[in-house]
């Protein structure tokens, strides 16, 4: 009788889930306001701004904001240095991971690798700030570079834009290769290592076995990675762009892109219409890309795809 | 026999392993050299910085800029105090709403748990983005200038840390034992406190430390949201120095190297100064946790 009593507390118990509501109650919170509200936020980029009624509930008067913004020259400056950069940091970004990822394995059974790993990490775990204050080291006034290599008839780095795809590019290498390998080496770490000694025995020589062996296997990480980062092309590493150039309007032809113009049209301008119009522009094409990237993946390799 | 072949030729030391050595200490080395060069500057003397600029070996060795930092550490000092303490507090709220929310998506007998599934999901796929998300923060809940911009926006909970200790919790810990505590009559916070935590450490640390680093390094929420200088973070202090000293050269008002009273720059050397006292927990924790990280990567980036 009693141990009945208990199954059916048991049960009822199973069927009473509020204590498991009230666990998601946080969070769901949380993306609400974080996510969820800025997705109807979007919306002012459709409105003409009346500050008396505030900016949420100003009158719906269409895209007149988007032509506002097209209209500007930035507007194909800002997309085209996204794009651009983007498509270089991914093709190139591949090639230098694999790169480490194959060097560090080959290297991944001494001692030093232990010390060599962390420190080729390191860079992706300071602050951008920081990065551009290392950056002005190097480049400033009484940089490294003016003064020592270039014997003190410098070049004014901050004014010329010219060097700046270049630059930037580094910096970002710099920051994130040996961290962008991680997930390399881990894929090359569950290659069976009888292939590489069977390929040994038949006379394959390193170059051989790199090409034959180790990059045919990486290749579903690899296609995941980059439809992945397609996904994002239209987004910019913000502090990138926005710090390492230290903000100097003499640089924008080459290093504005869609978000730091977003920030400084909010921020600087205070022209709310053509900066949100700019953020229904990345988050539209950018979920499309992602839905279509996924699509691709799933079609190439079912397990990883995100959805 | 065989094995001992096998083995020996693994440490062989051909050609290519020799070169993927050496290109790797240089990657190394070029990792660390940016930071030798900012140690260096903050302890050459102003004098030699300006004269002959930032150098990898200084000739005249100064601790000047440090009794500098030191004699301003209302300022500084404050900032840093309140890295960490936004640091703190933000890595724990974020490690208890995450492991609170990833425990009902975890349960196969909680019915809704594929609708709020999409809901975080959802998140991963659309963005308003940073300008929709600042209208809502302020003008909705008015968080400009208080401690919360700090905090709130964009680092409390993200759907791939949830994602990660839901999969933690369903690959190492059986439903079996919820089953058995439920029967003990264990209440659901109660497993949540007793049973998910404890048998969850590892990817909880792991989130953790992700968490720390995003707030330790974040910028953006300072420069989005702060005015006050009374609510600086160390990043967002190093980032106002920056943009006054831009400010200025754009107007050319000033050389760089010399102190102007009224925005009180701090100068060249004081300035690398400040950037290497806001990395120092970095690199004191980081050779600790590097290993987790790493680990988190890969676990993320297989299953993201």
């Amino acid at each position: 009788m009693s141990q009945e009593k208990a199954r059916i507390k048991g049960n009822s118990k199973r069927q009473n889930h509020a204590p498991l509501y009230l666990m998601l109650l946080p969070g769901l919170a949380y993306l609400i306001v974080n996510n969820y509200l800025p997705m109807y936020g979007l919306t002012i980029a459709f409105r003409k701004l009346d500050y008396q009624k505030g900016i949420l509930r100003s009158p719906i008067v269409g895209f007149q904001n988007f032509e506002f913004l097209f209209k500007t020259k930035d507007a194909w400056i800002m997309i085209r240095n996204t794009v651009g950069y983007n498509i270089v940091f991914i093709l190139l970004g591949i090639v230098v991971a694999v790169t480490i990822a194959i060097f560090m394995t080959e290297i991944g059974k001494m001692k030093v690798a232990k010390v060599i790993q962390p420190i080729i990490c390191f860079p992706n775990m300071i602050s951008i700030i920081v990065i551009s204050y290392l950056v002005y080291a190097f480049l400033g006034t009484n940089g490294f570079i003016n003064n020592t290599i270039l014997g003190g008839q410098g070049i004014s780095w901050y004014r010329e834009s010219k060097y700046w795809p270049v630059i930037l590019t580094i910096v970002h290498f710099w920051q994130v290769a040996g961290y962008s390998s991680i997930i390399y080496i881990a894929t090359m770490s569950g290659i069976d290592a009888e292939l590489y000694e069977a390929a040994k025995l038949d006379g394959a020589n390193k170059m051989q076995q790199i090409f034959h062996i180790t990059l045919p296997l990486i290749r579903p990480t690899v296609i995941l990675m980059l439809l992945m980062s397609v996904g994002r092309i239209f987004n910019s590493d913000f502090g990138l762009f926005l710090q390492v150039p230290m903000n100097s309007g003499m640089l924008y032809p080459t290093t504005q892109t869609i978000d730091t113009y977003s920030y400084r049209a909010l921020m600087e301008l205070n022209d709310v219409g053509k900066s949100s119009a700019t953020g229904v522009f990345q988050s539209v094409l950018g979920f499309a890309l992602v839905v279509i990237s996924n699509l691709i993946v799933r079609k190439v390799d079912p397990d990883s795809a995100l959805f | 026999m065989k094995e001992v072949k096998v083995r020996h030729s693994k440490l062989e030391n051909t050609t290519f392993r020799k070169v993927s050595l050496i290109v790797m200490i240089l990657v190394a080395i070029t990792c660390l050299l940016p930071f030798v060069l900012m140690i260096s500057a903050s302890i050459t003397s102003e004098k030699e910085l300006i004269n002959e600029g930032y150098k990898f070996w200084p000739k005249t060795v100064s601790f000047e800029t440090y009794k500098y930092l030191w004699a301003k550490r209302e300022t500084i000092g404050r900032a840093y105090l309140m890295s960490i303490l936004v640091t703190l507090v933000g890595t724990l709220t974020n490690l208890v709403i995450t492991s609170l929310f990833a425990y009902p998506l975890y349960r196969k007998d909680f019915k809704p748990r594929n609708v709020v599934a999409f809901i975080l999901f959802f998140t991963m796929l659309f963005s308003g983005g940073l300008t929709a998300s600042y209208i809502i923060w302020t003008e909705m809940f008015h968080i400009k200038d208080t401690v919360w911009a700090l905090i709130l926006p964009n680092l409390l909970m993200g759907a791939m840390n949830v994602l990660l200790v839901r999969n933690y919790y369903s690959s190492s810990i059986p439903e079996s034992i919820i089953e058995a505590a439920r029967i003990d009559g264990a209440s659901e916070l109660r497993i949540y406190a007793r049973i998910m935590i404890p048998l969850s450490k590892p990817v909880l640390i792991t989130i953790a430390l992700f968490a720390g680093m995003a707030y330790w390094n974040d910028w953006m929420n300072g420069t989005y949201y702060i005015k006050n200088p009374m609510l600086n973070t160390i990043t967002v202090y190093l980032n106002n120095v920056m943009n006054n000293i831009s400010f200025l050269k754009q107007k050319n008002s000033i050389t760089e190297g010399l102190n102007i009273g009224e925005m009180d720059l701090p100068s060249v050397g004081v300035r690398m100064a400040i950037a290497f006292t806001a990395i120092i927990p970095v690199i004191v924790v980081f050779p600790f946790i590097q290993s987790k990280l790493i680990e988190g990567v890969i676990v993320g980036g297989v299953k993201g």
